[in-house]
């Protein structure tokens, strides 16, 4: 198996744009067979096969813009482990392709990343960076660059011309201190997501609510429908009704069912809900899609749900499973927080943060009159782009969702 | 301009050909037209797909280097430009040491410590390593040129440049020493129309190259870079000045870069399509191979014959090349000192102590090493 990296075509290039595939997964090539197009600052050239074998995999989309060095594509040439074609440095992590952005409660932050280094000297850039710059007239010497040895590219400065705070890079200089700073190369999906954040960000106007829920009926259906989903080896967790009440909900608010079409200038609501499920995945957060999901059965939505995550986290979605989402759900719920920002999955208008449940007392409403009882209660946090719809909107939705799911019957409306 | 030298017509007679290459010879310059085309070929793929770094394309310019070698012994002194790899070629060097060098791997003459491309080539040839400033190799020329005289030897020099080239201050330097002493040596320009993306017309002000030569008090000559035989004829002359005691001579050959300057170069962006199709008809290849047709010398099947072997060759020194590991560690300290000082005995003890416990320099980002 080869592992491809795009090589750096020529003297020093940072990147390239795949602009063309010449072949699809399953065919059988031959060496030096033109296998893409790629266009980089100097020439668009076709990369050919290293060897001959078969292409299992093609990991960039057309018009995406990748790293030299990154995988863009798999070839079984009948060799054993991978070998690297290209640059040999360690193969990246596999990763899936170009993943439309991972819509996710904002993690805590890792590590302190390296400040850019301040403007001033010697400007490293690629010609097109250069370009672009003095098109929107930005100062280079104040973008940090996030290429190779901090090499300013193209992305970099669009990204500072929109507002600044580019994603951080991993450009600095050496630190005096004896402590050893970990240095992780920023590319590949982390890069892809941070650029994506970036421009849902900067884009979407983000406003959260946040419900709180009562679900003590619902954990008590959820277990009937867990036995009798084990019956015919499915397993149910909570999210399948959560998706179910998303979408009824979705179909009663359809504001906050669709995105934004930029260009022509229309908000497109598709009258169908596909919901992005992001998921964690040890290559960083993928959203496959579930599609129809206000046609589909509880029972279904579990099988498909359990199948869609499996292939996500084992790197086996394909492209298309990552495409056309109308609505986002994140799930945090099991790791811990009560409330989250989640960030839209652009150009979606509208995602929902899921927390954990946690028990807790509640006064509940008896013939007695009102007692103080052990409930458990689940909390919403709701992110939508202000841009498109507003409070109003989302407060209802949410507290649709709420009803909805604290009397599961309701479910079946 | 000087009257241009032309020998093989556009239908392929020669009327004024002597017979100064026999038959054998003719065909033999025609077979490594093509190894120069072949080795472009599978250079141009490896570097696409990431295999060696860089390549500098001849297309275009084959009979040009090919006429030039072909008129002078494999023991004349050359100095060659990036584009003249075909000279090494026609005087036996072989496609896999020249695939070595372009791996930079442990088979490489110069254990990868050169750039792609930048062939040398000793014993018999004295063909001196390419060297990417340009000019810089026209002032030693002369003086291996110098030295041949002193010594009362025959030996030539070429020193081969482009049009650009002429722009440098060795060019100056070089032809003026040449035309003082009157060394044996040979200046042949090739005015392929470039200069990476300077057309050769931003080039000089004067009219052509050949003209400057009478500056510097030697003759020149404007030569049809693409007809084998006319090249061949001009340094063949100037050759025979120059072992003659008569001194230098200026030779400007008019060509045509027909591809990209380089790997890293997009000659679309710059390049007019009309004057490509100009220049295409009148490929360097395709001319000698009608003069060959006209002497009963090619058919189809030679043709089929010699570009199977030109592929076959390449492709077996690619593989071997590419399998050949890369030089050892220790090469960044080996053959420049006999017996290495202790400051760098001391390095490399460090270096190598790193490499055993980091593991070996491949291990980097790959990237290409400018
Ligand atoms: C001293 C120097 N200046 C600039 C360069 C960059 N450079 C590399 S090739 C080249 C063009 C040379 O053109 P020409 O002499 O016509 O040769 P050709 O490439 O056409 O064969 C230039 C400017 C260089 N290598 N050395
Ligand atoms: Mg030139």
């Amino acid at each position: 198996m080869i592992e491809f990296k795009l090589p750096d075509i020529g003297e020093g290039t940072a990147e390239g744009e795949i602009v063309k595939w010449l072949v699809s997964t399953g065919d059988a090539v031959k060496e030096h067979q033109a296998i893409v197009e790629v266009m980089t600052d100097k020439a668009t050239v076709e990369v050919p096969a290293p060897a001959d074998g078969t292409i299992t995999e093609l990991l960039v989309g057309e018009g995406d813009t990748v790293p030299v060095g990154d995988v863009i594509f798999r070839l079984d040439n009948g060799g054993g482990a991978p070998a690297q074609a290209a640059s040999p440095e360690p193969a990246a992590a596999p990763s899936a392709p170009s993943a439309p952005t991972a819509p996710s409660v904002p993690s805590a932050p890792t590590a302190v990343a390296a400040q850019p280094e301040p403007s001033g000297g010697k400007v490293l850039a690629v010609p097109s960076a250069r370009r672009v710059a003095r098109e929107l007239s930005v100062d280079l010497g104040t973008v940090a660059g996030s290429g190779r040895n901090g090499v300013i590219r193209r992305a970099d400065v669009e990204a500072a011309a929109t507002g600044g705070a580019v994603a951080q890079s991993s450009h600095s200089v050496v630190a005096p201190s004896t402590a050893q700073a970990q240095r992780i190369p920023f590319r590949g999906v982390r890069r892809k997501i941070a650029e994506a954040m970036v421009r849902s960000s900067q884009t979407a106007v983000h406003f959260t609510i946040v419900e709180e829920v009562d679900v003590t009926d619902l954990v008590r259906v959820r277990q009937k429908a867990k036995a009798i989903g084990a019956e015919q080896g499915i397993k149910v967790t909570f999210m399948p009704f959560i998706m179910k009440a998303v979408a009824n909900g979705l179909m009663k608010f359809p504001m906050l069912n669709g995105h934004l079409d930029e260009q022509a200038e229309e908000i497109v609501l598709p009258g169908t809900v596909n919901l992005g499920i992001a998921t964690d995945t040890p290559n960083g957060l993928i959203v496959p899609v579930i599609s129809q999901v206000e046609s589909k059965g509880l029972l279904q939505l579990a099988a498909e749900l359990g199948d869609l995550s499996e292939r996500t986290r084992a790197g086996r979605v394909r492209p298309e499973e990552l495409r056309g989402s109308t609505f986002s759900i994140t799930n945090a719920g099991n790791i811990g927080g009560t409330i989250a920002t989640p960030i839209i999955n652009f150009p979606d208008i509208a995602i929902l943060g899921v927390h954990r449940i946690v028990k807790r007392p509640g006064v509940v409403d008896t013939p007695e009159g009102e007692v103080i009882e052990v409930r458990q209660y689940m909390n919403f946090s709701c992110s939508v782009d202000h841009r498109l719809a507003d409070g109003a909107d989302a407060a209802r939705f949410v507290a649709y969702l709420r009803q909805i799911l604290e009397e599961p019957a309701l479910l079946s409306l | 301009m000087t009257e241009t030298l032309k020998m093989i017509e556009a239908d392929g007679s020669a009327p004024s050909f002597n017979g100064a290459l026999d038959d054998k010879a003719l065909v033999y310059c025609y077979r490594t037209m093509l190894m120069v085309r072949a080795f472009d070929d599978i250079c141009m793929k490896l570097q696409r797909s990431g295999r060696i770094g860089f390549s500098i394309p001849n297309k275009g310019v084959e009979a040009t280097q090919v006429g030039a070698a072909s008129a002078l012994r494999s023991t004349d002194f050359f100095f060659p430009s990036y584009r003249d790899f075909g000279m090494a070629l026609h005087h036996g060097a072989e496609p896999v040491e020249m695939m070595h060098n372009m791996f930079g791997n442990a088979s490489d003459s110069a254990r990868g410590r050169q750039m792609p491309v930048h062939f040398s080539f000793t014993k018999p040839l004295r063909f001196f390593s390419i060297s990417s400033p340009i000019g810089t190799h026209l002032p030693q020329a002369v003086g291996a040129a110098f030295a041949s005289q002193a010594q009362g030897k025959d030996d030539v020099s070429l020193a081969s440049f482009g049009d650009g080239g002429t722009s440098s201050t060795g060019f100056h330097s070089a032809l003026n020493m040449a035309g003082v002493w009157k060394a044996p040596v040979i200046f042949l320009c090739q005015n392929n129309g470039w200069a990476i993306s300077l057309p050769s017309s931003g080039q000089t002000a004067s009219d052509g190259y050949a003209i400057k030569a009478k500056a510097y008090g030697m003759p020149g000559v404007t030569v049809d870079g693409n007809d084998l035989l006319a090249v061949n004829r001009a340094v063949s002359e100037a050759a025979e000045r120059a072992r003659a005691g008569e001194g230098p001579t200026l030779i400007e050959a008019f060509t045509y870069r027909m591809g990209g300057h380089s790997t890293s170069d997009d000659p679309t962006k710059y390049v007019p399509a009309e004057e490509l199709e100009k220049w295409a008809k009148k490929d360097p290849v395709l001319r000698m191979q009608r003069f060959l047709a006209q002497r009963g010398l090619w058919d189809e099947a030679l043709e089929e014959t010699l570009q199977a072997e030109c592929a076959a060759e390449v492709a077996a020194a690619a593989k071997e090349a590419q399998a050949t590991p890369g030089p050892t560690l220790e090469t960044i300290f080996s053959d420049v000192y006999e017996t290495l000082p202790n400051h760098l005995r001391r390095q490399g003890e460090q270096a190598f102590d790193l490499a055993a416990r980091k593991g070996d320099a491949d291990a980097g980002g790959g990237a290409f090493p400018l």
